[in-house]
């Protein structure tokens, strides 16, 4: 990281803060009680998340036949809300891997809270491809160990089973990259903690004494997970848009699948991180640690990827007339003129059409028009995997098998469930770990702080002179 | 010293060269074809690399700025003087189009305007729809009659000029801004403004035009084979060898004393970017390929089925040199800091990825004129059944299609000094490093 900084850089850190400043205003909320607002918020997850199980307890008890799938559409709401939430767990690992490597200051304001998503997340969605097996009892059959089934063996050709690997892999890789991440911060709330709580954090922070050899060791680590790490992150999303493009489905079946999806995955990634983020940012007061610029930033990151989720979009309905294969045109065709026709419509407007009102600079660094649009982005990305699911399986090859599907209580039940779970867990961090990576934000203080950088910059800065006595020949 | 000078070693050098082009260019057409595919698939292989590498030029330079990136601004005047290769590329590519008009080349199938309706008359006119007089066409092709209303000469012809007149304007307007930036820049940074501005403005403009024109360009040689991933398959082949281009040039005009303050730090970046590219552009291929594979479909087959069994060279050889090279050279931290390692894989993988699109062009150019000649002598005996695809037992070694031969090479050799030619003229117009760019203290103090 250079330690010169451009004139037109902005502070990623206000209000002048000093180290024991941050770590004050990053630690703190761990010492506190929790506000009514925690309290409340805890109680309508917990509510939520009992419904969810409850859902789930009903799908187990009583079958799968409690949903609306049928022979035809046998994928519905369960895939769609797996995608989906596989999805939002891209941005986690993008915002700690991809920037890392890329030496993003601003990563360090959201990586934290951004990766605890991804791990949320992911775990949602986990949920609901062993719950849609019907005898969840036999969810270990997903193994491939020598077993005393005889025949009956993983089919390694199938995509289903990569998504297996890929997804623990990613799991995996991404806890062990927050663990990382946590540990200096975790010695930083022991070493302000007593009693039991200094037991606790001693044990998570594995002994952590600040020493030379210890740093060098943890950025050598998390250079490595890194690069663990961003394969990663394309494989995951990659083998999902595998599930349906092997298939020889029209509207399924196209070469450009992997890379949309992923571009897709990281769009609602930063919008639910933004949604989060906006929210945090507000409760905790950590206004001048994800700051303006962080919001634009990522609100660039969510035009950039939405509008290349639109290029594909484009790509695949040209295509789909290029290719003279009428199959292909009708599957397209049904999409945008269909039954389904809202959905197509609701993620093209969602999706493409909204995020292009981030070209203008003003509304990247709105907080309001910010939080309305990473609602609707993730409400976009929801109807992109339902479009590509029930739409196209609505309509198959064989107009007497053509079906309509719309999700019952406890298919939207385990759904609502699943919003439960992921904000029990997080709001479960926001208590017992520093939202904002501590340790990370001292590193760039120097190099990021309002005191040393940008308008109001306080201290001497070699920069500019250094600007203006170099090379002139 | 930065300020470059244009020497008349150098031109001399270079116009050798391109000499030599044109001699191979010239040997090519005289030893061809009856159709002159081997002289009009090298000419069409080698406008396009080097155009593309222009337009990523171009697009990497807008991509950098959009992203608030400081530590290319050491060596943003090369990718400046690529980018205004547009100009030259488009003067080539109106060669082509000239020859799709006046019927000098028949690189694509869709230009046959006797394929395409599925009605004629014994006086020669076609017809859409079943008249007075008309009869069944023997000739028509259902595929590409449903695809004319795009692969059309007009289309072909408008969409070119526009499109890549509009890249040249927006290379030419950043160009200008940087080179006024240089002069009457100061601390309000009004001009990295205004590029940034520009900058922006490209991008979806490209993202969207770039993708119809390789459909035009490339595609478009299989004209009945289609694949939503081609065009960024194709993007990602051109953004790898303008890195390598750069990384060779940076090399050169350090080796000849310019840019002193460009350091290890910034090669171990650009090794980076190089290695990164190399597997994204193998993960393109793969997702294509694998797909393809998967799903076994015949139309779609095809294309790798010619390839794989009748030009395992290129199938295999393009793998090998894009992937398998530059993945093991540059896994290391050190090796992307040596200067020589770094330069030798970069030398490599612009090769390879011309091999690239010579692997993307040749067997479906080769196809393409071996199906007209056969219907020109078979005197409008079209073949339904050959849709595009030779078989495989009468599929015989043609140098310059299933190997590139030293007049292909001499022609690469002749287009690439005329690339350098150009850059080095554009480059002598301005000092090598930018001035006043408020990103360049943090580009001369770059640290990895």
């Amino acid at each position: 990281m250079s330690a010169v900084v451009s004139p037109i850089r902005e502070p990623l850190i206000e209000g002048g803060k000093s180290y024991h400043q941050i770590t004050e205003d990053l630690v703190g909320p761990t010492e506190k009680v929790p506000g009514f607002s925690w309290i409340l918020c805890m109680a309508i997850s917990l509510g939520l998340f009992t419904l969810g199980i409850v859902s789930i307890f009903w799908t187990i008890f009583f079958g799968i036949g409690t949903w609306d799938l049928n022979r035809t559409i046998g994928w519905g709401w369960d895939i769609t809300n797996f995608v989906w939430w596989i999805g939002i767990g891209h941005a986690g690992t993008l915002i700690s891997a991809i920037l890392l490597l890329f030496r993003q200051k601003w990563r360090t304001g959201v990586n934290r809270a951004a990766e605890a998503m991804t791990i949320f997340a992911v775990m949602c969605a986990g949920l609901f491809p062993v719950i849609h097996m019907g005898r969840v009892w036999l969810a270990f059959f997903i193994f491939p160990y020598p077993n005393t089934r005889g025949p009956l063996w993983v089919n390694f050709n199938s995509p289903l089973l990569w998504d297996v690997f890929a997804i623990s892999t990613y799991f995996t890789v991404s806890l062990l990259f927050w663990y990382t991440g946590l540990v200096p911060d975790f010695a930083t709330v022991r070493d302000r903690a007593s009693g039991i709580r200094k037991k606790i954090y001693s044990f998570l922070s594995f002994g952590w004494t600040g020493s030379a050899k210890h740093w060098q060791r943890w950025e050598s680590l998390s250079l490595v997970l890194a690069g663990l790490a961003t394969p990663l992150v394309l494989s995951v999303h990659t083998i999902v848009s595998f599930d349906f493009a092997t298939s020889v489905i029209p509207g399924w079946h196209t070469t450009i699948f992997p890379p949309y999806f992923v571009a897709g995955a990281i769009f609602s990634g930063f919008a639910m991180v933004l949604t989060l983020m906006i929210i945090t940012r507000k409760a905790l007061n950590l206004e001048e640690y994800i700051t303006l610029q962080h919001v634009e930033s990522m609100n660039k990151v969510i035009l950039a990827t939405g509008s290349i989720v639109g290029v594909a979009y484009l790509t695949e309905l040209f295509i789909s007339w290029y290719s003279g294969y009428i199959y292909e045109q009708f599957a397209f065709y049904n999409r945008a003129a269909g039954i389904y026709w809202w959905s197509y419509f609701g993620m093209m407007f969602c999706n493409v059409i909204s995020p292009q009102f981030f070209w203008s600079k003003k509304l990247r660094r709105n907080i309001t028009f910010t939080f309305f649009m990473s609602i609707f982005i993730n409400i976009g990305m929801w109807f992109e995997r339902f479009v590509i699911i029930a739409t196209t399986l609505a309509r198959d090859y064989l107009p007497s098998s053509w079906s309509y599907y719309t999700p019952t209580w406890v298919e939207m039940g385990i759904y609502i469930g699943t919003f439960g779970l992921f904000f029990v867990l997080y709001l479960l961090f926001s208590r017992v770990a520093p939202v904002v990576a501590v340790a990370e934000v001292k590193s760039i203080l120097k190099t990021a702080g309002d005191q040393y950088v940008g308008a109001n910059a306080t201290h001497t800065h070699h920069d500019r002179q250094e600007r203006a006595t170099h090379i002139n020949d | 010293m930065n300020q470059f000078t244009f020497e008349g070693k150098q031109k001399t050098v270079l116009g050798l060269f391109i000499l030599l082009g044109l001699v191979c260019m010239g040997l090519t057409y005289l030893t061809d074809d009856e159709l002159h595919t081997r002289f009009w698939s090298n000419f069409l292989h080698n406008t396009v690399f080097f155009t593309g590498i222009a337009f990523v030029s171009t697009f990497v330079m807008a991509a950098f700025t959009s992203a608030y990136a400081g530590w290319h601004t050491i060596f943003r005047r090369i990718w400046e003087a690529y980018s205004l290769f547009l100009i030259v590329g488009l003067g080539l590519l109106m060669v082509l189009i000239g020859g799709v008009w006046l019927h000098y080349h028949h690189l694509y199938h869709w230009t046959d305007v006797t394929a395409l309706q599925p009605y004629v008359n014994d006086a020669g006119v076609y017809s859409d729809v079943i008249k007075e007089g008309f009869k069944e066409n023997p000739n028509y092709d259902v595929v590409l009659g449903g695809k004319s209303s795009f692969l059309n000469k007009y289309w072909y012809t408008f969409g070119t000029i526009i499109t890549v007149g509009v890249w040249y304007l927006f290379a030419k307007r950043l160009r200008s801004l940087s080179l006024s930036e240089d002069e009457n820049g100061d601390t309000s940074y009004s001009h990295h403004k205004k590029i940034k501005f520009v900058s922006a403005v490209f991008l979806p403009i490209a993202a969207f035009s770039s993708a119809a024109m390789i459909w035009q360009w490339v595609m478009s040689l299989d004209a009945h084979w289609y694949s939503t991933m081609f065009a960024w398959y194709a993007t990602a082949s051109w953004f790898v060898a303008a890195l390598a281009l750069t990384i060779l040039m940076i090399i050169y005009l350090k080796s000849k004393g310019y840019l002193e303050e460009l350091t290890g730090e910034h090669i171990h970046d650009l090794g980076k970017y190089m290695f990164a590219f190399s597997v994204f552009w193998t993960y393109l291929w793969f997702s294509q390929y694998m797909l393809i594979w998967y799903a076994n479909n015949g139309e779609e087959t095809v294309y790798f089925h010619t390839r794989m069994r009748q030009y395992p060279v290129l199938f295999y050889g393009n793998l090998i040199m894009n992937f398998a090279l530059p993945f093991l050279i540059l896994m290391r931290n050190e090796t992307k800091r040596k200067f020589g390692t770094v330069g030798f894989t970069a030398a490599l993988v612009f090769f390879a990825h011309w091999f690239d699109f010579f692997q993307m062009i040749k067997p479906s150019a080769r196809i393409n004129a071996e199906h007209a000649m056969h219907a020109h002598h078979s005197a409008g005996g079209h073949d339904h059944e050959a849709g595009g695809h030779a078989v495989d037992a009468g599929h015989q070694f043609l140098m310059g299609f299933d190997f590139p031969g030293f007049l292909d090479i001499g022609t690469f050799l002749g287009f690439a000094a005329l690339f350098v030619f150009f850059a080095f003229s554009r480059m002598a117009q301005a000092s090598l490093i930018p001035k006043n760019d408020p990103y360049l203290g943090e580009s001369l103090h770059h640290h990895v």
